[in-house]
């Protein structure tokens, strides 16, 4: 026993003993001469770009080194609110645009900015900064990086071999040209139904001709008009019209097998957000991809191009690296940065002073700047839950497969946002 | 050296080597549980937390717009259970005889069949992804080769496939659990009674049914409750190939998904609501602890001495 009891104690004794000498000697060791900061995003197909820029930043800036991590678009949020809660995540942080993590700066998850800190940020209009400010104190708490716009795609190529000789300006015209290029063989349009953010996109870029676009948002957003007004329901209806011209299986058909369909030349349209072009290009460089804003729905009727501060770079407020980080989102907010944002990645900047090249972007640009209205959801409705895009994501998912109306969604959605929402309180 | 000497000498080395555990529990499981039962009785703002909400987080949990989703989600996971239960244990009594009945090479085939049971779960649900993927994946493709164009569904994507397609990768993955388990129930019956059997003229059906089966209860009672607590708790498989909304359209909607959810929000909204999560977590906790609890009570009432 004497042997054992010895044992035991000598056990305990070495135990201690390391962590004494283990612990002073961790604690003592010098700091690294290197400042790591850590950067969070959800996008996943500009790992590249990104880590090119990191490596740009990192040639001016010895001492400092960036870990660039996208998680997956769907799970990004939680993640980053999980680890914001703990008191961790990333020093710098690619932020959702309005309502999309509004919640987190006002729980004073962010550093707020200001002129002094990002001088860019003086730089930039008011509904752009908007895109980034706290819901309940309106501090800036992000430098928007990019502004995104709603359009359509086309394949040149495909439909000339489909016999389209005018590119569509009205509903009809879209519906014929689906139908001349389905009628020779090939899919007419790319979008699927696997992922609900990318229908709600769809919506976003067919929609507003329906519903009155600028007008009707400042009606909801008023509570002049309802979800359930007739223009809205016709939007709905206007999406579930496009699943003829969809892939086979297109309700399990997830967002990259979607858009993809478009950058290797099997779909002749894609109807979404002006990033996609990236994608698509990073796929299938050699694509001649043309962009046309969304149809009017009659002859003569208004055209929309739905338009948003499309996420932000922020700085988490626990960060030790304030001095690094800030430094990093200086260049993150250079004119260089939004330059290489969209010649590599066709992004439209939030600088004005950014030069746009890319023909197709250039597209974008001008259709934006005369024929754009607020994403409806993003810009207006994401503040409180139910959101009317936690509505819309399921809703039009069951809305393409037939498993509910128009009229029932428009109904859900009106419900969800007069739930919080103080103008539409009461109204049905 | 006396008697509670030697004692208190291992006790010294019982607590000296549990410690660690412990306080691995302790940290990761025990305060965790009890902050989150703490949570649902507070007020929160984003993750900022406010005053004391008594039990209001638990009845918003049965109002607009949760009730709808927790109900949804609880169905599922009764569906689920029932699923797994019905198929995941039939298959695996299924094979664990089979195996018991090899002669030659049960090692090779009860390594087979456990195999998918140690896959890493992110790298099975992507695999089934791409199988089953509408357009590019083999599983449709082979379908429409043989002429059934009607039957190749998008299986994950559409809501009345979606969660059955769930269960059955589900199955693919996790039969050679029960099949093991009921292996060593088979391999630990006393060869006597079947050989009696034999003898007296039994069947090999007569001796599975009056013999085997009620033998096997213990093995059951493992497997009932430890499906139970998974069903409950389901998780990971929905999230891999569903996200934390349950694709499509809420389909695959669990009530672990919905905690999850509600706790850290989701893709389309951060507006979280940490009191309701929190209030659902206490919920699920004691669906779990209560049904496991009466569950192994009632089960293990008719399990048979050997």
């Amino acid at each position: 026993m004497k042997i054992a009891s010895r044992r035991f104690r000598g056990l305990v004794a070495a135990a201690v003993a390391v962590s004494a000498i283990a612990v002073p000697v961790i604690t003592a060791l010098p700091a690294s001469a290197n400042t790591e900061l850590t950067f969070w995003s959800w996008r996943t197909e500009d790992k590249a770009f990104y880590e090119g820029q990191v490596a740009k930043f990192e040639a001016k800036n010895p001492g400092i080194k960036v870990k660039f991590t996208p998680y997956l678009n769907t799970d990004y949020n939680a993640i980053v609110s999980t680890a914001l809660t703990a008191g961790k995540g990333p020093d710098i942080i690619q932020m959702r645009p309005y309502g999309g993590m509004a919640n987190l700066s006002d729980a004073g998850n962010f550093l707020a900015l200001t002129t002094k800190d990002v001088p860019a940020l003086g730089k930039l209009q008011a509904g752009i900064l908007a895109g980034a400010q706290g819901y309940l104190d309106k501090k800036q708490y992000g430098y928007p990086y990019a502004i995104s716009a709603m359009g359509i795609f086309y394949n040149p190529d495909m439909l000339a071999m489909a016999g389209v000789k005018a590119l569509p300006t009205n509903w009809d015209q879209l519906m014929n040209a689906f139908k001349k290029v389905k009628a020779a063989g090939m899919l007419p349009l790319g979008n699927a139904g696997g992922n609900g953010p990318a229908l709600e996109q769809l919506h976003a870029s067919v929609g507003p001709t329906f519903y009155g676009g600028t007008q009707f948002f400042n009606d909801v957003a008023a509570g002049k008009k309802t979800f359930t007004d007739k223009a809205y329901v016709a939007s709905l209806k206007a999406v579930k019209d496009l699943v003829p011209y969809m892939p086979a299986g297109f309700e399990g058909i997830d967002y990259n097998t979607a858009r993809g369909l478009f950058a290797n030349e099997k779909a002749a349209f894609y109807i979404g957000g002006n990033y996609e072009l990236g994608y698509f290009r990073s796929l299938n460089p050699s694509l001649q991809a043309g962009w046309i804003p969304p149809v009017a729905k009659v002859p003569g009727a208004k055209k929309y191009v739905s338009t948003w501060a499309d996420g932000a770079y922020a700085i988490n407020a626990k960060t030790a690296n304030k001095a690094a980080a800030l430094k990093f989102l200086n260049f993150l907010a250079s004119k260089d940065f939004g330059q290489a944002l969209v010649d590599e990645i066709a992004f439209i900047p939030t600088a004005p002073y950014v030069k746009i090249t890319d023909p197709v972007v250039k597209a974008i640009n001008s259709g934006r700047s005369s024929l754009g209205t607020p994403f409806l959801n993003v810009v207006g409705f994401r503040y409180a839950t139910p959101t009317s895009s936690n509505i819309l994501q399921p809703g039009f998912q069951k809305l393409i497969t037939g498993a509910i109306t128009p009229e029932q969604l428009a109904k859900d959605v009106q419900t969800a946002v007069a739930s919080w929402y103080a103008p539409q309180k009461g109204k049905s | 050296m006396s008697v509670s000497g030697l004692k208190r000498e291992q006790r010294k080395y019982i607590a000296f080597l549990l410690a660690p555990a412990i306080l691995v529990i302790l940290v990761f499981t025990t305060v965790p549980a009890v902050t989150t039962l703490s949570y649902a009785f507070f007020k929160w703002e984003g993750f900022q937390r406010g005053g004391f909400a008594g039990l209001a987080n638990f009845q918003r949990l049965f109002e607009y717009p949760f009730k709808d989703q927790f109900l949804m989600a609880l169905r599922h996971n009764v569906l689920v259970f029932i699923a797994i239960m019905i198929l995941q244990t039939s298959f695996g009594l299924l094979i664990a005889y089979s195996l018991f009945q090899l002669k030659r090479g049960q090692r090779f085939f009860r390594t087979v069949t456990f195999l998918p049971v140690i896959f890493s779960l992110v790298v099975v649900g992507y695999m089934w992804q791409v199988m089953l993927d509408p357009y590019y994946g083999p599983i449709n493709m082979i379908i429409n080769d043989l002429g059934f164009e009607s039957f190749a569904k998008p299986w994950l994507g559409s809501t009345s496939t979606a969660l059955p397609t769930l269960v059955f990768i589900n199955l693919w993955r996790w039969v050679g659990f029960p099949a093991i388990i009921f292996l060593a129930g088979l391999n630990a019956i006393n060869q006597e009674y079947l050989e009696a059997a034999r003898i007296d003229g039994a069947t090999e059906g007569q001796i599975f049914r009056k013999i085997m089966f009620p033998l096997l209860a213990p093995s059951m009672t493992i497997i009932t409750i430890l499906t139970f607590i998974g069903a409950f708790e389901w998780f990971d498989l929905p999230f891999v190939l569903g996200g934390s909304n349950g694709n499509p359209a809420g389909a695959t909607d669990t009530l672990a998904l919905m905690f999850y959810r509600l706790s850290f929000g989701s893709v389309d909204s951060n507006a979280n609501e940490v009191g309701v999560g929190s209030a659902l977590g206490v919920f699920i906790f004691v669906i779990v602890g209560l049904g496991a609890a009466v569950g192994q009570h009632l089960l293990r009432k008719r399990e048979v001495e050997q």
